[in-house]
């Protein structure tokens, strides 16, 4: 072991508090007092480790100073990507600092020193919520996350993705917290304040795990700090200060249970803090001695309040080595550098001590690879899955393969360069601005300067801007410049995803808002002959076009996922016996299919109505999810004026109504009963609309209900008539008759959807004449309590959709005649399912189609967010594995060509994001097909209407990106050669 | 933290007569857009003994100010001689660049300024009533003093920090020691500081 104080690093004599090497190795900060503020320094890390470079004059040592903290700082720690510093102290604030490559070297203006900063650290984001000293920072793992303790007795975790957005504030500490850890896997974070308290937070919830006080029961006096830590392999929580026996100790905390049994014992003065070597070691094998495998262990330094320091190694009783009278002062914290083998220490009296172990003295240091290894068996994660260093090893067979590598490499630098280009436009300050040098500027300032007088006569500069900061986007700039791989792409995906979602988010309510239509009785009344007797009120439900949703759908032509909704404007008016003249429209409510028995109980009755030739029907109700009225009610008071007038109540039945056609908004229908012809006789006429081209027919019968679509009108009539007409007019079918009064119709390109008051749906295909659902009876789906269905949707290959009012949602799968469950609210599995990683980077989420409808567009990444690291990670694996099969076999069933490969592909990527792959390899055979022509194949070369093997080729580029995957990558590329040279 | 931190102030035509006008260029850092102006003075300190012989030789308002680096040319008028004490009209005296947002001052920049005579002749014999045409100011540029204040950038009703004075060493230890004037102990270090400070000058 050496050791080594480089004097050179001070804070002038003032108290260094807080030490921390950046993760590369090559700088480190400090954080203390400064002159009459908070200082942080940035160090460079060469001349510690070498004599030569400490000599050399031209290695700077200093890199950059800030003093924008207003009070002392007590903490300075790098995220563990190690682009940004983040820095705690008594003025309150959090700052975060970012590294500025386009400004050139600088100074503190007025500062004493002449020393130019070497590099630019710039303050990007600033958090305030304590209203004490903040005492400690603490990443994440994966710097998800961001916590800072103060001695205001809280913990607030804060959104390391999108500063300043607080995600929790921990409060239960009763006194200063004073130091803060993250458990390795990020199932939990440590705090340990004043109130003889350490307490265990879980990520998942925020709330308390444990709270441990024993060890601290004789805890007096205060220590500035107590800096805690959690052992790489997530075992041991060691405590600062904690008292056993009346000697200060520092005390082992068991994962297990909370069990504290153990404690490192020796300092006089208590513990101010421990620090974890981030590596794991494993006993040196010396040639020749018996190898027998020897268990892993952990090293870990604590340093006292004693100014001493000691070394331990998780398998030895007695320290490694003890290292006493090392400061003047208080040891205040402790930072092990990445490889394990080094400390810098920083005490209260200004100073810093650089200790270098060598491998015989500690181990062999587990690689990143085992050390994976060690948290999969035990917690069933790590947190890094694929490192880099995993896959450069891996050795790349195919040239394909290797061009693939080569491209998203190149995407990234062109993704890195173009952002340094956007920078670079004010980048060079010390060179040229706009094409002038800063020379330039400054010689014609004074001349250009444009100077105005304000109302008041004042003068009044506009300064001239010379560089634009790169602050405001954070979160983009937050990731530039991280590799493209693991959970923080998906992170950053969610981050740059979420603004492009927000449109769709608030459109989609918007056309789901539909229905509940604005209703205004329309003064057509007016126009009609006033010598009617019969009141008319025509009603017009107009919907919010559909179509508006689309505009940001990558296909939008194709889907049309708003005719379903047609029908739910078939809005009834009720003329109420007190005012005939004028009547007010009530939106008719919700679809009220009962249950069975209830139905059974009305199918008797409407048989006998319709039976006993009555006008009368069973008051139609439509289907909508926001209105509440009861469907047995209204039953109830028809029945009443049923029985109290058994003629027919003409009142009851709408006597003109209109519909607009949401799919194509410049069509609409208008049907108007009771038109009086010659001879008295009554008949209805149905008017339709479309792109200022009006047609007209007329019918015997009322018209309870209209639907149209680009290609069919057809409406309901009463006595159980179905009629259908092509868009001209021309009557397609003779009258259907429908086995029991329609309820709801519905019109999707050549398809009418029949739903009936018996509870039976019926798709047709009037173009083909087919039937797609034959009387299909809704109670296998209705069963149970109380259920009622709130949306009814057909897609345009005629797959009718029930949405309940449970939240599940069935499709009815005519090929298997089943009812299939498409979609479940509460379904957990798409809770827990975390596939952000796997999303596409530019369409990510953009995928519209019957089944996002049915779903909603509820994207729970937010929640996922905050599950990052809550679910054991196997589980997560397999309710995302779980969760992205389901869809991409409802996307199927629905026949959705667009979202079924918009799952597929998302599935695969994440297939190949997690390393599986027999189900990857299955996928692969069944898109590729025999390649070799067989007559006994079963294979379909196209699924919902897209090209197996074009969907395989658009697969490959995914797969591509996994090296372990290249055998897989070749086979199929091979053979997709093979089949397109045949 | 101060959304306005200023990086340099250059001091233009310096050495310059004593009524030539003040020439400063300043580049400061904005970190996010203000909402309103900023504020700059220059203040002319007359006499070290009191702050009533104080001269503002100008204000202006800077603005707007998105985020990023700016720079301007503030310029000034030269010192009014008849507000100035004769006994204190050749000798080092203080020139303070302040700037205030919403009515706060958040930074002062202080020079130390020595007028003097510019031939050896006045210089040794100085006429009685100071002649200021002869006289010519040299602002120590290398040596700025910068004062900043903790002020509430936003209109929250944040509690104001206690005043932060950052105060470079000068290379001179002792000074500082003397009573504070406007939160700053400028124009009081000014005695003290004479001698070296007429050293650099020459």
């Amino acid at each position: 072991m050496k050791l080594l104080k480089p004097t050179w690093v001070n804070h002038n004599g003032k108290p260094i508090f807080s030490v921390d090497i950046h993760p590369d190795g090559t700088k480190f900060a400090t954080g203390g007092q400064g002159q009459d503020s908070g200082k942080v320094v940035i160090w460079n890390m060469s001349p510690v480790l070498q004599e030569d470079d400490e000599k050399d004059e031209n290695i700077p040592k200093m890199l950059c100073q800030m003093d924008n903290h207003l009070a002392c700082v007590n903490c300075v720690r790098w995220s563990n990507s190690g682009m940004y510093l983040a820095s705690g102290g008594d003025d309150k604030l959090i700052m975060v600092w970012k590294r500025a490559t386009y400004i050139g070297p600088s100074t503190v203006f007025g500062s004493s020193g002449k020393l130019a900063n070497v590099e630019q650290w710039r303050c990007v984001s600033i958090l305030r919520s304590h209203s004490g000293d903040v005492m400690d920072v603490a990443w994440s793992p994966h710097d998800a996350w961001l916590a800072s303790c103060s001695v205001d007795n809280t913990v607030v975790i804060w959104n390391a993705v999108k500063f300043p957005e607080i995600l929790a504030t921990l409060r239960g500490h009763s006194g200063l917290v004073k130091g803060l850890t993250w458990d390795p896997v990020g199932k939990y974070i440590a705090s340990q304040a004043d109130d003889r308290s350490l307490k265990v937070w879980r990520t998942l919830d925020w709330q308390l795990e444990t709270s441990i006080t024993k060890p601290f029961d004789e805890c007096g006096g205060t220590t500035h700090v107590l800096r805690l830590s959690w052992s790489p392999d997530g075992h041991y929580l060691v405590s600062a200060h904690a008292m056993n026996n009346s000697g200060p100790t520092a005390q082992i905390i068991e994962r297990e249970g909370w069990k504290t049994n153990m404690d490192f014992v020796g300092h006089r003065k208590a513990v101010t803090v421990v620090k974890f070597n981030p590596k794991i070691f494993k006993k040196k094998q010396k040639n020749g001695s018996s190898a027998k495998p020897s268990c892993p262990y952990c090293c870990c330094a604590v340093g006292s309040k004693d100014r001493s320091l000691s070394v331990w190694l998780t398998c030895l009783k007695r320290p490694l080595v003890v290292i006493h009278e090392l400061f003047d002062k208080s040891i205040m914290d402790i930072s092990w550098t990445l490889n394990g083998l080094g400390i810098l220490v920083c005490s209260m009296d200004g100073s810093v001590a650089f200790l270098d172990f060598s491998q015989d003295e500690l181990g062999d240091p587990l690689s990143e690879e085992e050390k994976s290894r060690i948290h999969q068996s035990t917690y069933g994660k790590s947190l890094a899955i694929m490192t880099e260093a995993q896959l450069s090893t891996a050795v790349i067979e195919n040239p394909e393969m290797l061009k693939y590598q080569r491209r998203q490499q190149q995407q990234q630098l062109d993704q890195k360069s173009t952002t340094a280009r956007e920078t670079g436009s004010t980048a060079s300050v010390a060179g040229v601005v706009n094409g002038e040098s800063l020379e330039d500027i400054r010689k014609n300032l004074l001349k250009k300067q444009v100077e105005t007088r304000t109302a008041d006569g004042r003068r009044r500069i506009t300064p001239l801007c010379i560089a634009q900061l790169d602050t405001g986007d954070f979160s983009t700039a937050f990731f530039n410049s991280i590799p493209l791989s693991g959970s923080l792409v998906g992170t950053m995906l969610s981050s740059q995803s979420s603004p492009q979602l927000l449109p769709l988010d608030s459109s989609t309510p918007n056309s789901f808002g539909a229905s509940k239509p604005s209703i205004e009785p329309v003064a057509a009344a007016g126009t009609r002959p006033a010598g009617d007797s019969v009141s008319k009120d025509s009603v017009n439900a107009t919907s919010t076009p559909a179509a508006s949703s689309p505009s940001v759908l990558t296909t939008p032509s194709k889907i049309e996922p708003m005719k379903a909704f047609d029908s739910r404007f078939t809005e009834r008016s009720k003329a109420t016996p007190g005012a005939p003249a004028l009547t007010s429209v009530t939106p008719t409510a919700v679809e009220r299919l009962k249950e069975q028995n209830l139905v059974k109980e009305l199918r008797p009755r409407d048989l006998l109505e319709s039976s006993s030739d009555s006008d009368e029907k069973v008051p139609v109700t439509k289907p909508s999810s926001l209105s509440k009225r009861k469907l047995e009610l209204e039953v109830e008071t028809v029945e009443k004026k049923k029985k109290g007038r058994p003629r027919k109540d003409s009142r009851l039945m709408p006597v003109s109504l209109s519909v607009q056609v949401s799919s194509d908004p410049s069509m609409y229908i208008e049907v108007e009963n009771e038109v009086t012809a010659v001879g008295g006789v009554k008949l209805s006429r149905l008017k339709c609309n479309r792109e200022g081209k009006e047609w007209e027919t007329v019918l015997t019968s009322r018209i309870l209900t209209a639907a149209g679509s680009c290609d069919v009108v057809c409406v309901a009539c009463e006595k159980r008539m179905l009629s259908v007409f092509s868009t001209c007019g021309r009557r397609l079918l003779p009258p259907i008759l429908l086995p029991s009064p329609i309820s709801t119709l519905h019109c999707t390109g050549s398809y009418v959807m029949a739903l009936t008051a018996a509870a039976t749906l019926s798709v047709w295909d009037v173009h083909r004449q087919v039937v797609v659902v034959k009387e299909e009876s809704l109670h296998s789906i209705l069963a149970g309590s109380d259920m009622t269905v709130s949306q009814i949707l057909l897609t345009q290959h005629g797959i009718p959709v029930m949405n309940l009012s449970d939240g599940k949602a069935y499709c009815f799968n005519p090929s298997l005649s089943t009812w299939n469950l498409v979609s479940d609210k509460q379904d957990s599995l798409a809770q827990c399912a975390d596939f952000r990683s796997s999303l596409p980077p530019q369409d990510a989420m953009l995928c519209s189609g019957p089944l996002a409808i049915v779903q909603g567009r509820a994207t729970t990444s937010g929640r996922q967010a905050a599950r990052l690291f809550s679910v054991p990670h196997v589980v997560q694996q397999e309710t995302t594995l779980a969760y992205l099969e389901s869809q991409v076999a409802a996307a199927l069933t629905l026949q959705s060509s667009h979202e079924y490969r918009h799952w597929l592909l998302l599935y695969a990527r994440y297939l190949v994001n997690e390393g599986f792959e027999y189900r990857l390899r299955e996928i692969c055979k069944d898109l590729l097909g025999p390649v070799h022509y067989s007559t006994g194949s079963q294979w379909e070369s196209t699924v919902v209407g897209l090209r197996k093997r074009e969907l395989l080729k658009e697969l490959l580029p995914v797969i591509g990106q996994n090296l372990r995957f290249q055998r897989l990558f070749t086979e199929c590329q091979e053979q997709l050669d093979i089949l397109r040279d045949k | 933290m101060a959304k306005v931190s200023v990086l340099n102030v250059a001091v233009l035509e310096n050495p310059s007569p004593f009524h030539s006008p003040f020439r400063f260029e300043i580049s400061f850092e904005c970190s996010e857009a203000l909402a309103d102006d900023l504020e700059w003075k220059i203040i002319y300190v007359g006499s070290a003994e009191s702050e009533e012989f104080d001269q503002i030789l100008d204000s202006v308002l800077v603005g707007p100010v998105p985020a990023g680096r700016h720079m301007f040319i503030f310029q000034a008028d030269a010192p009014n001689p008849s507000l100035i004490p004769e006994t204190d009209a050749v000798g080092v005296t203080v020139v303070l660049i302040t700037c205030t947002y919403h009515g706060q001052e958040f930074i002062r920049v202080g020079y130390y300024v020595n007028n003097e005579y510019l031939t050896p002749e006045l210089r040794e014999h100085p006429p009685l009533k100071p002649d200021f045409s002869q006289l010519q100011r040299n602002i120590l540029a290398s040596n700025p003093r910068v004062t900043r204040f903790h002020i509430n950038w936003d209109n929250t009703t944040d509690r104001l920090e206690a005043v932060e004075n950052q105060a470079p060493a000068l290379g001179c230890g002792a000074p500082l020691s003397c009573t504070p004037v406007k939160g700053l102990g400028l124009p009081g270090c000014i005695p003290g500081l004479l001698p070296e400070n007429s050293m650099d000058c020459i």
